[in-house]
């Protein structure tokens, strides 16, 4: 009998440094309109890996439920990330942080160097990409996408290199398809895309790429309807993983029949 | 003693190791992370970890994030 799609998804898996995972939606908690909803939209994408942050407590709302109560670590591998940093220490610093709650040894890397843009330090991202890799962490660093300066990740160690599709939160998909083709060609470690996807289209363009992975959030979040996106997010990144395992037909300028044009 | 948490100037009898004074704040989750004058102090050593005059301590935790 042939695969059901259900058999072809979950046969289809990747690795981040020796852990196996099976969906390729990865997807942050920021943004919501509450953790209740969160938790229904993580459960919703089918997400196995999910991205958060870390921030002073708050001393005013003592008792207060956390973000962990919402997320079960069981469940989910979490994803810390360095967001809002903007230099190599504050980046360490807080990759730390984030190994002492004893829950995960994974960062997602992002040194940042302008606030409107939010495009990262290659210098400083190199640097601590280097640094954290020695630590035993791993790293998943968020990069712009200049080939070059993905090649000098993967060669530091990055255990995955994610350059952003469009600026982060700005819903403009992938920019420059052409840029991701020559990172996934010259990268041996998952090119994964964070930042920049819209819609689940922008997610199955990405994947149709042969990414191996898409990080969102705010096209979750913000959505009119986020869990009805977390579906579709879903089902557009498995289609469009599906048709880069299928291959598409290349593109011609002439018409051709798809119906026999003679013997009727 | 005075001692500076999350930025707040805090007034606490003293001697206080830095559980006693996580618990005193109200959340002592296993999850939140403390820190004294940027250094990480792991989950079991803090309650023998006796706070000083002058402490800057840091409390952090997991928060939503992209």
């Amino acid at each position: 009998m042939t695969a059901t799609l259900n058999q072809l998804m979950m046969q289809d898996t990747y690795q981040i440094n020796g852990k196996t995972f099976t969906s390729r939606l990865l997807v942050g908690t920021g943004k919501y309109a509450s953790n209740e909803l969160m938790g229904e939209c993580l459960e919703a994408s089918g997400t196995e890996i999910v991205t958060v942050a870390l921030r002073r407590v708050n001393l005013d709302k003592k008792g207060e439920k956390n973000l962990l109560d919402f997320i079960d670590p069981k469940k989910y591998t979490l994803l810390p990330n360095t967001a809002g940093c903007y230099s190599t220490e504050e980046a360490i610093r807080v990759a730390h942080l984030a190994r002492a709650t004893g829950i995960s040894d994974f960062v997602k890397l992002e040194v940042l160097y302008d606030e409107k843009t939010l495009l990262p330090d290659p210098i400083a991202t190199l640097e601590a990409t280097t640094i954290l890799v020695k630590e035993g962490f791993t790293v998943m660093t968020y990069t712009s996408d200049d080939p070059v300066m993905a090649q000098k990740l993967e060669q530091a160690g990055a255990h995955a290199v994610m350059p952003a599709g469009s600026p982060i939160g700005s819903g403009q998909g992938v920019l420059n398809p052409n840029n991701i083709r020559i990172i996934l060609e010259k990268l041996k470690c998952p090119v994964l895309i964070d930042a920049g996807v819209g819609s689940a289209s922008d997610v199955a363009v990405a994947m149709e790429l042969g990414v191996m992975a898409v990080l969102l959030n705010t096209a979750i979040a913000h959505a009119k309807d986020p869990l009805k996106m977390a579906y579709a997010m879903k089902n557009g990144c498995e289609a469009g993983r599906l048709s880069y395992l299928a291959g598409r037909i290349p593109k011609k300028l002439y018409a051709q029949a798809s119906t026999p044009q003679k013997d009727f | 003693m005075k001692i500076v948490v999350n930025g707040e100037n805090k007034e606490v009898a003293g001697p206080a190791t830095l559980e006693e004074l996580i618990r005193q704040l109200g959340v002592g989750k296993e999850t939140v992370v403390a820190e004294v004058n940027r250094r990480i102090i792991q989950l079991d050593q803090r309650s023998g970890f006796q706070l000083s005059d002058g402490d800057q301590i840091e409390l952090i935790q997991f928060v939503g994030g992209g």
